[in-house]
């Protein structure tokens, strides 16, 4: 298994999360993003035409486009079934374009932060502000009725891993989350989770108590 | 509109705070890193530590000290003190390296602040009468009188009650009061508390929330059309006035400027009384695993007690006192005239003794009540998680102290009874072999047993600055018939000792302020660095290695074999 990958892509870091949670084995190519466009370079278009990180091939399959990258590895090696369920199929697609909506906000502003893109900067973050200020709810509910993550269940789920890194990545883009409490709490449980890995940006948290 | 800084607000709900989190908030302009400890306490510090000014809420509660992030600083829970500097591994940090606190309290699931301090706080009358439901708070882009206004008009009953940080609703029996924090001048969190908590919680939860939500709304876009109002204007961190002002003339002896009572004092070995002293009045200092205080005793005499305590343990300090068959006042007094409810008077904790959080592993070795120091560092240890065995010696089960704190680290514990001085060379033996690199050893017990220890460790290859080791006691005859000079390099003093007189003594009766604890070469307060001269070393402080060296000595009982010694002093 290959994952094209670059280091401070939050889309790459959706899946080696998952690859590290599951325990899997596998290789990375690094793609050089920035400066180099790699990903849109004549080679790459071949894997992936739409010039998007992450790019996995696994098997003789290539698959792009993180959300269907976590849905194929939860499916193909996660034996609990608690990932991805069945019965949570549809709510965690729901999910994946609350993620995408995430990406299109908060990772916009950090690329206009930290990677001089020109972007309507103002937009970017009001956009993910209206966006954390209704999943801050959602997650201080979910506490109130005695859970800790997005969907209902003692298990984790993709929709967790979806949503994860652009929210923990947001202050690279001038996004703060003192708002957002119940956001924060729900970082502090996603980095306890068995097989956490940091990234740059995302720290780590201390051993529960 | 004009910060009122010792005005109290709620700046988090109870529920904010599950263990091993910390909650970022933010009052009047300042943020706040909000922590509760294991032990329940709740702890609101300005959001920065003092180090390199990185913001403590990407730190890590590690449940009895919070770590920041950056370079590891360690923060005792209450006290906000370092209690470890992982640059300056074997040091211990200075007991003025403080964050900033700032005065709170828990109440009704309500954490309740103020910037500074100033009027006495009591929650409002209101909460005590029943069991409230704080709702969950609202965030608002507007300055908190415009939330305040817009809050007057909130569809609960009718408005009963309004002060300078609330307003109370009352309709049916059950009040809705609402707090508008001020974050910043133009930023507000909206809270609600119920009060009786309804029947059913979820629903009034969600009710409120979306009448509150849509007010937001409602004040934002009003807020929208108005001058963005200028930031509060949070001034540098004022200077502590211990260090901006001249210190007072130093009084000569140990220092016993604190006032603690007996809380409680019960058996933990055959021999041995424990003590737990709380404050009379406020916090007592940060303290690191290794410290000692003095203690200040009916009679008249001042002893030396290490602190048993485990880390974050900050509202009382434990020390254990073994009754001596041959007291000399210090033993007998407290453990025939001191009870429960007496007060004493105590010196801050001092960290000579300090331990290293660095090593690969960690070998802790007590032999009777030398088990005191070592306690608070085998209870460091294991509330890290980081390797460290703890050998305890003593004459039987009976005389292991304190056997419930031991059992709580389980198989690290090994203890050793009723041994030979043969016996224990052995068993020192075995413990000691295999010294690698990175590892440290810590003894603390009766003399012939810690001297026996250095020796097999330097015979197993164990470097001098990886043994570690505290006497109770100088048992040196002191020679003190020598005389010479001693010039006070900072003071710009030249001083005569003359026989029968310490540096020391002739320091303090010269107005200088030498720290000194145990005076008799045992504790190191009093340690000294040398810039010329030989020193005369009489204590049972410092290694063999540095003594050789002459550039540290202890002031209370060695003296000079050259006839003029210069002293940074």
């Amino acid at each position: 298994m290959k994952l094209y990958d670059y280091e401070l892509s939050g889309n790459c870091y959706k899946i080696r999360l998952l690859l590290s949670m599951l325990g899997l084995e596998y290789e990375t190519q690094t793609v050089d993003f920035y400066p180099g466009r790699e990903h849109k370079s004549p080679a790459f278009l071949k894997l992936n035409p739409l010039g998007q990180l992450p790019v996995l091939e696994d098997g003789g399959e290539v698959i792009s486009d993180s959300a269907a990258i976590l849905t194929h590895l939860a499916r193909t090696y996660d034996a609990s079934g608690m990932w991805f369920p069945a019965e949570k199929a549809a709510e965690i697609k729901d999910w994946f374009a609350f993620a995408d909506e995430i990406t299109a906000t908060s990772s916009a502003a950090r690329l206009h932060d930290t990677l001089f893109y020109d972007l309507d900067i103002d937009a970017a973050r009001t956009g993910a502000h209206r966006l954390f200020r209704q999943l801050d709810e959602h997650l201080w509910f979910a506490e109130q009725e005695g859970q800790s993550w997005i969907l209902p269940g003692v298990h984790p789920t993709l929709a967790d891993l979806a949503c994860f890194p652009y929210v923990a990545l947001s202050e690279d883009g001038g996004i703060p989350r003192i708002d957002y409490p119940a956001i924060r709490r729900w970082c502090d449980r996603v980095k306890r989770i068995e097989g956490f890995k940091p990234m740059s940006g995302v720290f780590p948290t201390s051993r529960a108590a | 509109m004009t910060p009122n800084l010792t005005q109290w607000h709620p700046i988090a709900s109870s529920s904010d705070l599950p263990l091993r989190h910390v909650f970022q908030g933010q009052l009047w302009g300042r943020e706040l890193a909000v922590w509760r400890a294991d032990d329940g306490f709740v702890n609101v510090w300005e959001n920065r530590c003092l180090h390199r000014g990185v913001r403590l809420t990407i730190g890590l509660n590690e449940g009895r000290e919070l770590r920041c992030l950056y370079h590891g600083w360690r923060y005792a829970n209450r006290t906000a003190g370092c209690t470890y500097i992982p640059a300056h591994p074997a040091d211990a940090p200075a007991r003025t390296i403080c964050n900033n606190t700032y005065s709170s309290l828990e109440a009704h699931g309500l954490i309740w602040a103020a910037i500074e301090p100033g009027e006495t706080f009591a929650p409002p009358a209101l909460l005590e009468q029943g069991e409230p439901l704080a709702l969950r708070p609202i965030p608002i882009n507007a300055p908190a009188e415009l939330v305040r206004e817009f809050a007057s008009t909130y569809a609960f009953g009718t408005l009963a009650e309004q002060t300078d940080t609330s307003l109370t609703l009352e309709a049916d029996g059950t009040s809705l009061m609402l707090f508008a924090q001020p974050m910043d001048a133009g930023k507000t969190v909206l809270r609600g508390v119920l009060t009786p908590a309804p029947a059913d919680r979820m629903a009034a939860l969600r009710e409120h929330n979306k009448a509150m939500s849509a007010l937001r709304d409602q004040v934002e876009a009003v807020a929208a059309t108005m001058e963005a109002p200028e930031p509060v204007a949070v001034p540098l961190a004022k200077i502590d006035a211990d260090l901006a002002s001249m210190p007072e003339r130093a009084k000569p002896g140990p220092k016993t400027e604190l006032r603690v009572t007996v809380a409680q004092k019960w058996k933990v070995a055959a021999d041995v009384m424990a003590f737990r002293l709380e404050a009379v009045n406020g916090q007592l200092p940060t303290f690191q695993p290794g410290s000692h205080i003095d203690v200040g005793l009916p009679n008249g005499l001042s002893r030396q007690y290490s602190l048993t305590n485990g880390p974050g343990e900050t509202d009382h300090y434990t020390i254990g006192v073994k009754r001596e068959p041959e007291s000399r006042g210090g033993s007998a007094c407290l453990h025939e005239d001191v009870k429960e409810g007496d007060v004493l008077a105590i010196s801050a904790p001092r960290s000579n003794f300090p331990l290293r959080r660095d090593a690969v592993k960690t070998i802790l070795i007590a032999g009777g009540i030398g088990i005191t120091p070592i306690l608070a560092m085998a209870q460091t240890l294991h509330a890290q998680a980081l390797p460290f065995e703890l050998h305890v010696f003593a004459r039987s089960k009976e005389h292991v102290p304190f056997p419930s704190l031991l059992d709580e680290m389980g198989k690290q514990v090994k203890t050793h009874l009723g041994l030979t001085a043969e016996e224990t060379s052995a068993t020192l033996t075995d413990i000691l072999q295999g010294y690698a690199s990175a590892r440290h050893v810590y003894v603390c017990g009766p003399g012939p047993m810690l001297s026996a220890a250095r020796e097999l460790a330097a015979i197993a290859g164990w470097p001098e600055d990886a043994v570690h080791f505290e006497y109770f006691k100088n048992t040196n005859t002191i020679d003190d018939t020598s005389s010479f000079e001693v010039a006070l390099a900072r003071s710009a003093m030249t001083l005569q000792v003359s026989a029968g007189k310490t540096i020391l003594e002739v320091l303090q009766e010269n107005g200088i302020a030498a720290p000194s604890s145990c005076e008799q070469g045992a504790c190191g307060t009093c340690l000294t660095t040398v810039l010329e001269g030989e020193p005369d070393h009489q204590d049972v402080y410092l290694s063999p290695g540095e003594k050789a060296e002459n550039q540290k000595m202890l002031t209370c009982v060695s003296r000079a074999k050259s006839k003029r010694l210069v002293l940074d002093i």
